[in-house]
């Protein structure tokens, strides 16, 4: 069917028209490169298999709070029974990820820490390259101190030496003996560069007391994971109701480790998948109907063939190959520069961390890559060439032959044309509201007022050992010690120390306000807001404003004071018509047996923590409740490099082992932690940008062919008296039924994905009802711009030539 | 005294391409009145058709004066010049011209919705007075592909008829068609004429030249003669 001939004649013909051809490539290129970029990076992020034996059944199980699944860790005893109970998964392991300080010759250093059970390394198939993996009497409270280090601690702590197991290193103050060392590139579960035996028994301790754990384990052939979270739900249900005072609203899920991390925002990475598909649907549609076009135009050479013989096949094979040359080259093309943007993603995505990324986080061309290049490949050639190639060569050619009435071809071409129309507009109103939801969330969220000013300010962490600082008054002691000291140096100027600054992440614990009913049975009725610890002082220092009241000060100093700042949001939600000042309110999940009433003492502006913008906060003083990691801001003199070094003097000078890690400016933290937002909308944009171009060339030149199509038309028209007006309302008319038939559609379809991605930005509905009319407006504008200008063109003719035109 | 429909004065039309300049009618100057069966003839490329597009006010004059039912309609508005082929002047096509998404009945009517004077009830009688005097009114819901050659001519017709214009212009009426159709159509060209209707029909058949009570001979562009139907030379360009 397929001949050389064939090919070599549509070589000629894309040669005889460069300008079409490069244009249908680009198209083309766009279309497959944008599309396999995206489906890409979503399953290197997500999807795909983690690099190990059997990484296709490694499954995650961890904990959801009121049905939202939120990577929450279970209790022992919960995973305890889950394990018990659970059918269908084998070779559970349980692990449970922390912040650890290693001494070193120059000081102490932070790493990321896995506490884990002995069988962990057999579930990633993955074995020490030096050493051993933990025995099980290791596991055991009061057993030996080992540890089994990454690659990366032996070359950094023991400069690769040969010896090192059973040496010794200093973690969190407490001597450990290297008994293994893992791979390079292994840092399983993420980033984890030393592991712990886990040494909990949840038979020793009391429900409620014990740590809490993430699971591993593998998925058994054949059980999928809709069944085992149906079970998960009824063990989870039967636990919630043997121990409401522990297990009110949690329930357990499984998913793969890489999802784990999308958490609620997987609505997000579903629409972007479809936007994928529907951008590649566009420039399908595109070239389809730029090659339908040529094929029409070509509709008497194509007529004069079936007169002298030629079989549909022949005809067929002919157009066909027109679409195989373009879709090839424009995929080509498109891997080429997708493979590009991969390699930059990797850079643009490592700075989402402060330290290392996800170890399975590496972007670049692979099998799956190619085999999607080459299905999308197979998939445009069909709908470019097959489809198009399939409905000309059936037509009438004896009518074309006569040419009987006008638009014996034109009419079949002009239902496709009206059917490509709207599928354009369809298409890319979707894109365009859906990508105007994440562009308004980031502009939103770059331009937020976070409530503090975070100019010429340096930040670090610090997280104190439990081995020496194992009291809240060690705690408070050593915080209040690091404030005074930092604060008489003269490398910086003000010190701020808190759990979290404005902008960052915070826990959000369960609340309960004063004189307020709530469910407190099975502790689902609590609501949640944030919660800061701060030192007196920072809030002011912050620039945080007060509203009423008093900031802290030394008379809140104290453990057993019970003193909190709520912000104007809070105030407003709970205490919409009366002050806030004197009232009380208590932190549920902090609270022991006897509830813990702390009083509002003053009123401060809103701040954002975290995602949920418009939360409120309620700030305690660290002197009244401390905290194990906290964060330090300084105000810089001269420069990040003096105040760093301030600071590591300083620390050095309390505790050796206490590491500051982390340190960046306030600016550099908050653009890192905009940085998937910023990314996510960049991409967006350049999809939306390409949806437009496509979308206003596509539909224009569909439109400008149809009109073309109907030049004669126009003349008879002309002939017969039609005014000037009257026909441009009647093909204005058509571009606006078009415009509704995919725009409604379409801008549904749009505002559907766009209401989900809203959920998790945070967006209003007035925003996504603005976002909707303005794409509206705008795709409205290419249809009656791409309409307007070919039909005043073809008026522009007289009547007397538009009747001539072929 | 003759009655004066169409004046044309020293008209010239030229067509402008890149580097060539085209002299499609030279120095027309001719009349044509009332009740009058005109046909125009000449080789192809002669500038028949030319000059038919310009009697029909599809096209302007590069210089003259041109005269229809007494006014000067040479430098019209486009405007006035739809509206005045709305009204005034009837087209037939060679190749009919019909619209294919339109059905007969639908494709008769069309000229007459640019009309703002007549209500869809004058309309819809004017178009079966039409359909009915080219006997295709049994073919009102047919679309143009369900018709012959000879029918869709005939419907052409009908439409060109529907508003009762001053003059039909037909160009090459008969060209698509077999003898027996072409034959119809004349017959029913010669019925419109008997009738009172004003034609103008360019041709290069001598069988529907010789139907006309007048003809016209066009070479390069010229009037070469200009006869009635006893051939006897009647004026000179």
């Amino acid at each position: 069917m397929i001949t050389l001939s064939d090919f070599k004649y549509a070589i000629r013909l894309l040669s005889k028209k460069p300008g079409f051809t490069a244009l249908t490539t680009l198209v083309m290129a766009t279309g497959i490169g944008l599309s396999v970029y995206l489906l890409v990076f979503f399953n290197t992020a997500l999807f795909k298999d983690l690099p190990f034996k059997d990484g296709n059944s490694l499954i995650h199980i961890s904990g959801s709070f009121e049905g939202a699944r939120e990577n929450n860790q279970l209790s022992l005893h919960d995973f305890e029974e889950i394990r018990a109970n659970l059918k269908g998964v084998k070779e559970f392991s349980a692990f449970s990820g922390s912040d650890i300080n290693v001494a070193g010759r120059d000081g102490a250093r932070r790493y990321q820490a896995v506490s884990i059970e002995p069988n962990f390394f057999h579930v990633t198939r993955t074995k020490p390259t030096l050493g051993r993996e933990f025995a099980e009497y290791e596991n055991k409270a009061g057993a030996e101190n080992v540890v089994i280090i990454g690659y990366d601690v032996w070359q950094n702590q023991f400069g690769g030496s040969d010896t090192v197991i059973d040496q010794t290193m200093r973690i969190n103050g407490v001597s450990h003996r290297v008994v293994g060392v893992m791979p390079e590139g292994y840092f399983f579960p993420d980033v984890a560069e030393i592991w712990l035996p886990m040494r909990e028994n949840s038979s020793q301790i009391p429900r409620g007391k014990a740590g809490s754990y993430y699971g591993l384990g593998h998925i058994e052939d054949g059980v999928a994971k809709a069944d085992l979270n149906r079970q998960l739900d009824v063990i989870m249900q039967r636990l919630e109701q043997e121990y409401p005072e522990t297990n009110g609203g949690i329930g357990a899920y499984i998913d793969t480790l890489q999802m784990t991390s999308a958490e609620d925002g997987i609505a997000v990475v579903r629409s972007m998948q479809v936007t994928a598909i529907l951008i590649l649907i566009l420039a399908a549609i595109n070239v389809g109907n730029l090659l339908f076009s040529r094929a029409v135009e070509r509709g008497k050479e194509t007529a004069i063939r079936v007169a002298l013989g030629a079989p549909r096949s022949r005809l067929i094979s002919q157009m066909l190959w027109e679409s195989v040359i373009i879709c090839t080259v424009g995929g080509i093309v498109g891997l080429c520069v997708m493979a590009w943007g991969l390699e930059i993603t990797g850079g643009v995505t490592s700075a989402f961390s402060y330290g290392r990324q996800a170890f399975w986080w590496s972007f670049s061309v692979d099998a799956y890559t190619v085999k999607l290049v080459v299905g999308f490949i197979v998939i445009t050639i069909l709908v470019t060439g097959l489809f198009p190639a399939w409905k000309n060569s059936g037509t009438d050619f004896n009518a074309v032959l006569r040419d009987g009435t006008r638009g014996a071809i034109g009419k079949k071409a002009g239902r496709l044309n009206r059917i490509l129309v709207i599928s354009e507009i369809f298409v890319s109103m979707t894109i365009l509201i859906a990508a105007g939801v994440v562009v308004v969330a980031s502009y939103n969220e770059s331009h937020e007022n976070n409530g503090a000013n975070t100019d010429n300010i340096l930040t670090a962490s610090v997280l104190l050992p439990d081995a020496v600082y194992d009291t809240p008054q060690k705690q408070s002691q050593f915080i209040q010690t690091l404030q005074s000291r930092l604060e008489n140096n003269d490398g910086v100027g003000d010190v701020m120390i808190s759990t979290a600054l404005p902008s960052t992440w915070t826990v959000r614990p369960t609340i309960a306000v004063e004189g307020q009913e709530y469910n407190e049975k099975d502790g689902q009725g609590y609501p949640r807001e944030n919660y800061v610890g701060v030192t007196p002082g920072s809030l002011s220092k912050l620039d945080v404003e007060l509203r009423d009241g008093r900031y802290f000060s030394s008379v809140d100093d104290g453990l057993d004071k019970t003193s909190v700042i709520v912000t104007d949001s809070f105030a407003a939600k709970y205490f919409p018509s009366v002050s806030p000042l004197g009232k009380r309110l208590r932190i549920v999940e902090f609270d022991d047996d006897t509830p813990k009433w702390l009083t509002i003492i003053g009123v401060v502006e809103h701040t954002v923590q975290g995602d949920e913008q418009k939360l409120g906060s309620v700030f305690r003083p660290l002197t009244q409740a401390p905290n194990k990691e906290v964060v330090i801001a300084m105000k810089m003199k001269a420069g990040s490099a003096l105040a760093t070094r301030t600071l590591r003097q300083t620390l050095k000078t309390i505790n050796p082992d206490v590491p500051a890690y982390r340190i960046e400016t306030y600016e550099d933290k908050l653009a890192r932690f905009g940085g998937p937002m910023r990314f996510i909308s960049s991409i967006f944009l350049i999809f939306a940008s390409a949806a437009v171009v496509l979308a206003a060339s596509g539909i224009y030149g569909v439109m400008s062919n149809t009109i073309a199509q109907r030049t004669q038309e126009i003349g008879v028209k002309q002939a017969l008296g039609a005014q000037e007006q009257h026909i441009k309302r009647e093909f204005m008319m058509i571009g606006f039924k078009q415009l509704l038939w995919g725009g409604v559609p379409g801008a549904l379809a749009g505002s559907a994905m766009g209401f989900a991605m809203a959920q998790v930005f945070g967006l209003e509905n007035t925003e996504l009802f603005g976002i909707a009319a303005l794409m509206i407006t705008v795709i409205g504008s290419v249809v009656m711009t791409a309409t307007y200008f070919p039909t005043r063109r073809a008026l522009e003719m007289e009547p007397s030539a538009a009747l001539r035109y072929e | 005294m003759s009655d004066t429909l169409i004046k044309l004065e020293n008209v010239k039309k030229i067509f402008y391409t890149e580097d060539v300049e085209t002299h499609a009618l030279s120095d027309i100057s001719l009349t044509i009145n009332k009740g009058e069966y005109v046909s125009i003839s000449g080789p192809s490329g002669c500038g028949k058709s030319t000059l038919l597009s310009l009697l029909g006010l599809l096209d302007t004059a590069t210089e003259g004066r041109y005269q229809l039912s007494k006014h000067d309609v040479s430098d019209i508005s486009k405007s006035e010049r739809a509206r005045i082929r709305n009204q005034e002047i009837g087209f037939i096509f060679q190749s009919f011209n019909l619209i294919s998404d339109l059905d007969v009945e639908e494709n008769v009517e069309l000229p007459l919705t640019y009309r703002a004077d007549l209500d869809k009830k004058q309309r819809q009688a004017l178009v079966k007075d039409a359909l009915t005097k080219v006997d295709m009114a049994h073919r009102a819901k047919h679309f143009p592909a369900q018709l012959s050659g000879g029918q869709q001519q005939r419907v052409a017709v009908a439409r060109a008829i529907a508003g009762n214009p001053s003059i039909l212009l037909a160009d090459e009426p008969t060209g698509n068609l077999d003898s027996k159709n072409a034959e119809a159509v004349m017959a029913l060209l010669d019925q419109l004429h008997s009738e009172g209707a004003t034609i103008c029909m360019v041709t290069h058949d001598p069988r529907s030249a010789e139907n006309a009570d007048r003809r016209i001979d066009v070479l390069d562009g010229r009037v070469v003669s200009d006869k009635t139907r006893s051939f006897s030379e009647a004026a000179s360009a």
